[in-house]
């Protein structure tokens, strides 16, 4: 197969680095970047691994979801702009925290948590436990029947008397 | 679960809030009675939880800001009241707002209020509320584009309130966990058996009479043998008259035995001849359902998930019904019968019984709760296991192909270790809990032996007594341990026939209009007129669509893959309604015409191909069973099918579908092209069609297809750009948007983004030898040769 015919834009991966991509807060209070000389007003930053490295693989997009280069390491910016960068991530990536597990009580097959969100008492209902309580590392996610997603940091930290009520459930 | 009670109506219906609301909305200086569209959120612009109402009408845009407690009432048949407190009221003037966007994120969403470039208000949500948010600002944007106040269609969406006492509650049920009683759902399922309440009455009646009669036996069996035969004190001394009572006694005790075996035997007979019946009725309430519902609700779900709920959830209810119902009534009936005659027998025995049964039920049920768990974690980790052998052995060429055999054999070894100590642990539990419960019974048989064997030498109780006792306590064992697990049992049941009236109940996304016109001919215009469309809110698929296709014309659909050409596709055949615009065939929206006229006028052969059980004939005559067998030879023949069938050694009748015939991708779109043909429909959307065909069999069937075209209505979706040379008319499509139009060298001599995809098409097939001359050096765009 010859690959001069394959356009080139599909086989280059475009790094930024921080001399050529600067971001800064634009119109509205947007998130804007200037890559390469080309300024954006609005871009939208998106992690390859949400997960597993959430400071590298940054995917920089303009509005239309055009890409417009992948950040490598978030931490090889300054720290004004890896403020701005988690800024937007942070906004995109928000999961509300859960400090605290009052009880899980289960009836047919669903589960009905009682939790402190974000400070808050809040019940929800999850069905099935061994999909939709995910584990990564030191974070435990829990996805509700609707779609709703809540994070607990560091399950180790949390008070033991609510680490006891969700121990059972993972798998 | 049967929708009997009104629910709370959720506060967009009929673009208002509930009464409560709108008194505390008042009450802040705030007036939402005019609102054009509402919703309801969860948070505030930091995204922290706050209550928050939203709305617009002819002066503007209002955001209230507040919390909502739900108030406990004293009186426990009332419904909880809402206490609702607005701290924060903003306004924004129509004229300072020039649009609403909204944002969908990971777990949150934002709504944003724009004035030119600038934001001049953004609120945080939940996901689970971004069909609310997005409806009103498809609701906004409409009314300030076009200034009426349309609102699109509300999605199926709950606000999730207990019908009940109003408090929330998951969406996907109608009462919160308090009030969610498993026996709403046992009435539903014992309506199954509303046929059959004759057989019923008769199982019911021996299952009573079998109970007492094994809670006499013992009398016979034991005590009367022993007391009245055996026993040196009966004072009885003729041997033929002891020969004649234990005659008596034994025939008696034969005669018991086998009637109790001839009446159980029936019960088996009159359950086995009822059972399937109903397992029938759910199978096949569940699947008429499943035939109802639209294509979004199986995109929506897993096919495994689905054949769980037919396959698995019904016989759960089945094996419920066959075993544990006859179970509980059996074992219900014996613990009363048993404990009755042991009071007549002697009371004071019984009493220590009761104080200790209670302990060994405790016991039993503490363990069961404990294994509920375990066996629930050896359950997800089996499923796992079967995962990965199915996955590897759906994956073996790719396996093979990258030399991955060691690494599968390490993930299903560590996976099987998993499952292997679930397991271990569990059996291990089982041999510790479960002796204890044993070492009770083995109290209680030795306190009672003891009691017992004072009284019988201070002669207030016979031997036969005694021992009849023991083996009554050794019946209580059985129900005690099936009742203290039955519960469990009952859950999975009542689990799985949640899930059957989940689909039972289900509405179908897309409905038939009431007075449907029914159109026996069509003519085949379509006109598309600003069309939006989406399959997630927030994520838009097809943006202000317009096209118009005229009767008899071949209209080819051109664009980058994800472009939504398919999704087109599917629009016009009615597989999903548009969010906004509208779709008609000859001047009457999609909407408005009935089904079955519909579908007898548009056929789709598509690229997934789906060929069902059974032979390639029947295949080929799907849409139309009564088609000749002539027919049949000169579809496949239009298909350049007829061939390939001949050579296959059973030819048409060879068997197709699963465990049938393994065909080709391009001999099964050549089988779908020919079920269309014979279909014989006015609009034809060919949708990739021919893709999966070499350039020649394409070519082929493309002189086929355009005989077939005249006086129809054809759609054309292609990769392959030279294949849409015969169209009348193309529309290049990208990002869901109508970006040229018009006939195909007219769109060259453009050169726009068609020429831009027809020129890197050209030029790849050129560098591969299949083409000598790219478009701008005067080829003439037959690549294909």
């Amino acid at each position: 197969m010859n690959t001069n015919s394959i356009s080139p834009e599909t086989l280059k991966t475009e790094y930024v680095s921080p001399e050529d991509c600067v971001f800064f807060t634009g119109d509205g209070g947007f998130t804007g970047a200037e890559i390469r000389g080309e300024k954006h007003n609005r871009v939208i930053l998106k992690r390859a691994l949400p997960f597993g490295a959430p400071d590298d693989y940054i995917c920089i997009t303009d509005v239309e979801n055009k890409e417009l280069g992948i950040i490598e390491h978030v931490g090889a910016f300054s720290q004004e702009q890896q403020t701005l960068i988690k800024k937007e991530l942070s906004l995109r990536y928000f999961i509300p925290v859960i400090t605290e597990i009052l009880s899980i009580k289960e009836k047919m097959g669903h589960f009905y948590f009682d939790a402190t969100v974000q400070g808050v008492k809040k019940s929800f209902t999850v069905k099935d436990l061994s999909k939709n309580v995910r584990s990564h590392g030191e974070n435990i996610d829990i996805t509700d029947i609707d779609g709703n997603r809540y994070r607990i940091t560091d399950f180790g930290s949390i008070a033991p008397r609510s680490r006891r009520k969700l121990e059972p459930y993972l798998y | 679960m049967k929708k009997d009670k009104k629910p709370i109506p959720p506060p967009d219906k009929k673009g208002g809030f509930t009464p409560a609301e709108i008194a505390a909305l008042a009450a802040a200086g705030a007036d939402p009675s005019h609102a054009i569209c509402a919703c309801r959120g969860d948070m505030d612009s930091a995204c922290g939880y706050r209550d928050a109402w939203l709305w617009f009408d002819e002066k503007g845009f209002t955001a209230a800001l507040g919390t909502e407690e739900i108030i406990p009432s004293k009186n426990r048949k009332k419904r909880l009241e809402p206490k609702i407190v607005i701290t924060e009221v903003t306004h924004f003037p129509a004229e300072q707002i020039e649009k609403l966007v909204c944002e969908r994120y990971v777990s949150t969403g934002r709504l944003l209020l724009k004035d030119d470039n600038a934001t001049v208000f953004a609120i945080g949500f939940s996901i689970s509320r971004i069909g609310q948010f997005d409806r009103l600002t498809t609701a906004f944007n409409t009314w300030k584009e076009t200034g009426k106040a349309e609102l699109p269609p509300e999605k199926d969406e709950k606000e999730g309130r207990c019908k009940k006492c109003g408090a929330p509650c998951p969406p996907d049920k109608d009462f919160c966990r308090k009030h969610d009683k498993k026996g709403a759902t046992a009435v539903r399922l014992f309506s199954f058996f509303g046929g059959y309440i004759p057989q019923i009455a008769v199982v019911l009646l021996i299952m009573l009479s079998g109970s007492a009669v094994s809670v006499f036996l013992p009398q016979l069996s034991t005590r009367r043998l022993f007391d009245d035969v055996l026993s040196a004190n009966n004072g009885v001394t003729d041997p033929a008259e002891l020969m004649k009572a234990l005659g008596v006694l034994v025939l008696s005790i034969f005669g018991i035995r086998l009637l109790n075996t001839f009446f159980s035997s029936l019960r088996q007979y009159i359950q086995g001849s009822m059972m399937p019946g109903v397992v029938y009725d759910i199978k096949v309430k569940i699947f008429k359902a499943m035939q109802r519902l639209s294509v979004g609700f199986y995109s929506s779900k897993q096919t495994g998930q689905l054949m769980e709920r037919v396959m698995r959830d019904a016989n759960n209810i089945y094996w419920f019904f066959v075993d544990g119902v006859p179970g509980i009534i059996i074992e219900v009936t014996t613990v009363i019968g048993v404990m009755t005659a042991m009071f007549i027998m002697n009371a004071r025995l019984s009493l220590v019984v009761l104080l200790i049964t209670p302990l060994i039920f405790t016991l039993l049920y503490l363990g069961e709760k404990l294994f509920r768990n375990m066996h629930h974690r050896t359950w997800v980790y089996n499923s796992r296991v079967s995962s990965m052998v199915s996955d590897n052995i759906s994956g073996q060429r790719e396996i093979k192909a990258f030399a991955k055999e060691d690494d599968e054999y390490a993930r299903f070894a560590k996976t099987s270790g998993d499952f292997k100590k679930a397991e271990l642990k569990l059996a291990l539990t089982e041999a510790t809990v479960f002796p204890l419960a044993e070492i009770g019974v083995i109290i209680l048989t030795a306190v009672v032996l003891g009691m017992g064997g004072v009284m019988v030498s201070n002669n207030q109780l016979s031997t036969g007594t005694l021992l009849s006792y023991i083996v009554y306590l050794e019946m209580l064992r059985e129900p005690f341990e099936f009742l203290s697990w039955v519960s469990n049992w009952w859950s999975r049941c009542a689990d799985s026939a949640q899930r059957v009236f989940e689909i039972v109940d289900s509405d179908a996304e897309l409905k038939e209009a009431e007075n449907a016109v029914q159109m026996k001919e069509l003519k085949g215009d379509i006109e598309i007129a600003d069309l939006d469309f989406e399959y997630e809110p927030a994520r838009p698929i097809i943006k202000n669509f317009n096209l118009q296709v005229k009767a008899g014309q071949m209209l080819g659909i051109v664009g980058r893959t994800g472009a939504g050409k398919s999704t087109i596709a599917g629009l016009i055949a009615r597989l999903y309604d548009p969010k906004k615009g509208s779709i008609r065939l000859d001047g009457v929206d999609l909407r408005e015409i009935g089904f079955e006229s519909l579908r007898k006028n548009i056929g789709i052969v598509s690229q997934d191909i789906y060929l069902f059980m059974g032979t390639v004939a029947d295949n080929i005559r799907y849409a139309k069973p009564e088609a000749t067998m002539d027919e049949v030879i000169a579809a496949a023949k239009a298909a350049h099918a007829h061939d390939f069938i001949m050579k296959l050694p059973d030819a048409y009748e060879t068997r197709v579908g699963s465990g049938g015939q393994k065909l080709s991708g391009g001999e099964k779109q050549r089988v779908s092209i020919a079920r269309t043909i014979i279909q014989n429909p006015k609009i034809l959307i060919l949708d990739e069609a021919t893709a999966a065909m070499d350039t020649e069999t394409e070519r082929n069937i493309q002189n086929s297809l355009t005989k077939l075209k005249a006086g129809r209505t054809t759609l054309a979706i292609a990769h392959r750009l030279s294949t849409l040379r015969d169209a009348d008319v193309l529309a290049v499509i990208d990002e869901g948007t109508l970006i040229e139009y018009g006939a195909f060298d007219e769109l060259l001599r453009k050169k726009g983004e068609f020429y831009k995809q027809f020129k890197l098409q050209s030029e790849a097939l050129a560098s591969a030898g299949i083409l000598d001359t790219a478009p701008e050096n005067g080829g003439d765009h037959e690549e294909d040769n």
